[in-house]
């Protein structure tokens, strides 16, 4: 089956620090093809950049050297502006920290992302409930982060980094801080994603994860390089 | 269009959940605003009231000098006066001052002239003066604590005391112009006073063509070169000079106070909390652009700097009209040549406003722009890393 | 100098915006020089994260100028009777030989503001930011345009005192006197309506032509028409239009328009002459930009809300205008 390659990472390096004596190259040489609806884990203990490289992919920091192409179009040297809106229509983000705003709803937090937006406030409010209800996170919608579960506040998570109907979800160490039953959990709607078409791309040096049948590809690195 | 209102809404949401480290800030700046505009409010009441007592003010009085200072002219003046082509009614006006040993208090004496009447607006009593009866202001009328039918005393300058009765009292709405007058008939005035039939204190003269004034002027100084011609103008303008420039210098020595805020601003918005900071990176992370985190900082400001500013505004509109200015009027009050309680007419116009704005929520604004574009220009990837 | 709190707010705000402006020129310099799109260095990531700085500093810029007009005229109203023969504003102004270089200077930032801001508006939105090189050799105009403005403000207010003798609305906008304003204020009033609403109706015409078509050519000349409309307006505003709203065949004054008493009605008359010539300003501005670059062919879509807005103030304008003329019993016919 061809599969349109929907992601390609062309020998890319990323450095910190240039010239400092703390200089430091989390990603080295990297080249890479993700084809759409495929599940691409990156496999590796911490440090080996897997991290730096999804941010690279989900456009969040610019490659030091190298290209990276979005559906045929270059993206790595674009300005800030563009690649905002390129990630905004794009891309879904599930960090490991969840990274939730504290003082404020579970509504509130997955509505968040679409605020910048001319996107109407009834139009985000259904998708976020769709997205709540999905994830059986809806009786929660109106507590405050602080009063979930380590299991609600990854659900909750998900749900906003799926409020914009992105097509690439990126997933940074997702069970990292989950017990084996909330990773179970945690798999299957990441399954149930990749099922509805998406494409997955996740970091991780879980077994638990890499083992599963849905993942199409397993790529290994240590030290910013691909082995 | 929308997303401007949303990150408005997210930007109230932001300043409620950190509502007392903001706090602080906007007690500041509204009390900052609340002074400045007693100050305003309090300076052009006083400059439209003494517009407004103006307004019926003699177009033209013409006093006699004598080696610089102000005497009695002879009512044969009015002849010269009257040649001069533009001029209309010429009334001499009798008038002085009285000292009162047993209150200490200076009065205004003021004998009754064809047109007084018409001037001034009387709560009791009738304004009917014949011999012996006079009518008082309500200053004089507490002092001596008089009422319709009482007597008032007055000390001539042969040193007999002369009784009059009390016709009438004017009204309170009339204080400024009223409050330490006393009238009584021309004879009376002239017989305590001793002031032969020949003089006068001075003459008021009435101008067909107000554009005439400055001409008619000139040609009665140039008639008579021992007088002095005092045109309605003139006055206004003095008052104007004056208000202005003493709250001018108000608002000057406050610039210290403003500066001293600004530098305040500028602290509390560089200085972001750690939480501040992660919220930041977070919604860079989650796709907002450097542009909505500093219009959701713009809106902060604003929100904070406009809710001080309506504090410290009505603040201050309470203050000066409800509360008659109780803090600053002791020092106003010794400036002008207004003495008298009155109640302030509330005035207040969009220049005041703007002036306002411009002394403070402007400053404010410009103080935050920098701190604002530190803060929304963090890199999403520093969420990504721990 | 009178020490009156307006002229204190003036001159504080002014010297703040020109502190923020000169910070802008200096990174402005900085970008002239080093700015370089294609690369991807952190120097360069730096510079356009500085570009919102600017941004945000020329729009406060403006809204402040906006606001600076409207306060100049309103202090320079409030001093007129400090001044022997002055009955309102035009009176102050005439006090001091700067005091009318003042507004124009002050009436000239504003349209240049508001050019940046829209020019920098399509940039932004626009791949490659074509026109950074151009903005910030704009911008270097602007801020010794400011200090020209902070220049002559100053002059003109410490110079004032006040036992100045000088000439009011009804002399200087008279038709015996000489200069512009008299001229203005006797020309005669048939044709000149004629001329105004004929302007008028010409600029909205072409403006939907240019909206129809899509043509070029419409909105170049929208831009240049702008400018004659702008002109047109103000020239019959002195001559006949103020007249209508004071009711008073000789009272020329541009000015009391803006006070409380006849209902601030300046504003909305001021504020749509003004709104509506600067969007079709930047409309024709841009049409000439796109010869020059390009790329920016895409700012189709912005030029066509721009020069809606503008044919939408202009027709308000008109609207105010028209309502006096139309509804109150004061007639001009026989003057």
């Amino acid at each position: 089956m061809n599969r349109e390659t929907v992601i390609r990472v062309e020998d890319v390096s990323k450095c910190i620090n240039r010239g400092r004596p703390n200089e430091v190259w989390p990603v080295r040489g990297v080249s890479l093809e993700i084809e759409r609806a495929q599940c691409v884990v990156l496999k590796g203990p911490s440090g080996s950049g897997k991290t730096s490289l999804l941010s690279l992919i989900g456009c969040m920091s610019r490659p030091t050297e190298g290209r990276i192409l979005l559906h045929g179009r270059d993206v790595a040297k674009l300005p800030e502006r563009f690649l905002t809106e390129i990630r905004r229509n794009t891309f879904g983000f599930i960090f490991q920290q969840f990274n939730l705003i504290p003082g404020i709803t579970v509504k509130e937090n997955v509505m968040l992302p679409l605020y910048p937006t001319e996107m109407g406030l009834t139009e985000i409010k259904t998708r976020a409930e769709r997205l709540m209800k999905k994830l059986r996170i809806y009786e929660r919608r109106h507590f405050h982060v602080k009063g979930l579960s380590g299991g609600e506040q990854q659900r909750v998570a998900i749900a906003r980094a799926l409020i914009n109907d992105p097509e690439i979800i990126l997933a940074d160490e997702p069970t990292a801080h989950l017990d084996t039953r909330l990773s179970v959990e945690l798999i299957e709607i990441l399954k149930g994603l990749r099922e509805e078409g998406k494409t997955l791309v996740i970091a991780t040096h879980d077994p638990l994860v890499y083992e599963q049948g849905f993942v199409d590809r397993v790529v290994e690195m240590r030290d910013g390089r691909v082995i | 269009m929308i997303k401007h209102l949303k990150i408005l809404e997210f930007a109230l949401s932001s300043l409620w959940r950190r509502k007392f480290k903001n706090l602080g800030l906007i007690v500041v700046f509204s009390l900052i605003i609340f002074t400045l505009s007693s100050i305003v409010f309090l300076t052009y009441s006083f400059k439209r009231e003494a517009v407004a007592v103006l307004k019926d003010a003699p177009e033209l009085i013409v006093q006699r000098l004598s080696a610089g200072r102000h005497e009695m002219m002879p009512v044969e003046y009015m002849k010269k006066i009257k040649d001069i082509p533009g001029v209309g009614k010429i009334v001499p006006r009798l008038w002085g001052y009285y000292y009162d040993i047993s209150t200490g208090g200076n009065y205004t004496v003021m004998a009754l002239r064809e047109g007084l009447q018409d001037k001034i607006s009387l709560m009791e009593g009738s304004f009917v003066v014949g011999s012996g009866s006079c009518v008082v202001g309500r200053g004089v009328a507490d002092a001596r604590f008089l009422d319709i039918g009482s007597i008032m005393p007055l000390i001539g300058a042969d040193g007999n005391v002369r009784r009059f009765r009390v016709a009438g009292i004017f009204t309170d709405e009339s204080n400024l112009l009223t409050n330490d007058l006393v009238i009584i008939g021309e004879k009376d005035f002239r017989e305590v006073f001793r002031i032969p039939q020949s003089i006068a204190t001075d003459i008021v003269v009435q101008i067909y063509n107000p554009t005439e004034v400055d001409n008619i002027a000139r040609k009665i100084k140039e008639a008579l070169p021992d007088t002095r011609p005092i045109t309605r103008r003139e006055i206004l303008r003095t008052y104007d000079t004056l208000f202005d420039w003493r709250s001018g210098m108000v608002l000057t020595m406050f610039l210290g106070a403003i500066l001293a805020f600004v530098i305040l601003a500028w602290d509390k918005a560089t200085g972001l909390s750690a939480e501040e900071r992660h919220e930041i990176a977070i919604l860079k992370a989650i796709g907002w652009e450097t542009s909505d985190v500093m219009e959701l900082k713009f809106w902060e400001g604003f929100i904070i700097s406009s809710l001080s500013f309506l504090t410290g505004l009505i603040g201050g509109y309470l203050h000066i009209y409800f509360f008659g200015a109780s803090i600053f009027s002791p020092a106003l009050k010794g400036w002008s040549v207004i003495f008298p309680e009155f109640r302030l007419v509330p005035y207040i116009n969009i220049y005041q406003i703007a002036v306002l704005l411009f002394f403070t929520v402007i400053p404010y604004m410009a103080a935050t722009i920098v701190p604002s574009w530190k803060a929304a220009i963090t890199d999403p990837d520093v969420v990504m890393r721990g | 100098m009178i020490l009156h709190p307006g002229i204190i707010a003036l001159l504080v705000g002014s010297l703040i915006v020109l502190a923020l402006l000169l910070y802008g020129s200096v990174l402005a310099v900085v970008i002239l020089r080093r700015w370089d799109i294609k690369s991807s260095s952190e120097f360069q990531l730096g510079l356009e994260r500085k570009t919102y700085l600017v941004s945000t500093i020329m729009s406060f810029v403006l809204g402040f100028e906006v606001l600076a007009i409207f306060l100049f005229i309103y202090t320079v109203d409030d001093l007129h009777r400090q001044f022997v023969g002055a009955m309102c504003a035009t009176g102050s102004l005439n006090a001091n030989p700067v005091g009318w270089y003042v507004l124009y200077v002050k009436m000239l930032l504003f349209f240049i503001s508001s050019l940046w801001i829209g020019i920098n508006y399509v940039d932004q939105r626009t791949e490659g930011f074509p026109l950074v090189r151009f903005k910030y050799g704009m911008l270097l105009l602007v801020a010794p345009l400011v200090l020209v403005d902070v220049y002559l403000q100053s002059r003109y207010f410490l110079g004032l005192t006040p036992d100045i003798i000088t000439s009011c609305c009804g002399a200087l906008f008279s038709k015996e006197g000489g200069g512009l304003s008299s001229s203005l204020s006797s020309l005669p009033v048939r044709p000149m309506r004629y001329i105004f609403f004929t302007v008028l109706g010409l600029y909205v015409l072409a403006g939907l032509i240019s909206l129809k078509r899509q043509k070029g050519i419409f909105r170049g000349l929208t831009g240049i028409f702008s400018v004659i409309v702008f002109l047109i307006s103000l020239a019959s505003i002195i001559s006949f239009v103020s007249l209508y709203f004071y009711e008073i065949p000789t009272h020329h004054c541009p000015f009391d328009i803006l006070q409380g008493y006849y209902n601030y009605i300046g504003y909305p008359l001021y504020g749509a002459l003004f709104s509506g010539t600067a969007f079709g300003l930047l409309t024709g501005f841009t049409e000439i930009l796109k010869k020059l670059f390009p790329s920016l062919e895409k700012i189709n879509r912005y030029q066509r809300k721009w020069t809606i807005l503008s044919i939408l103030f202009i027709v308000i304008f008109t609207l105010i205008s028209l309502y006096p003329m139309l509804f109150s019993s004061f007639t001009l016919e026989g003057y």
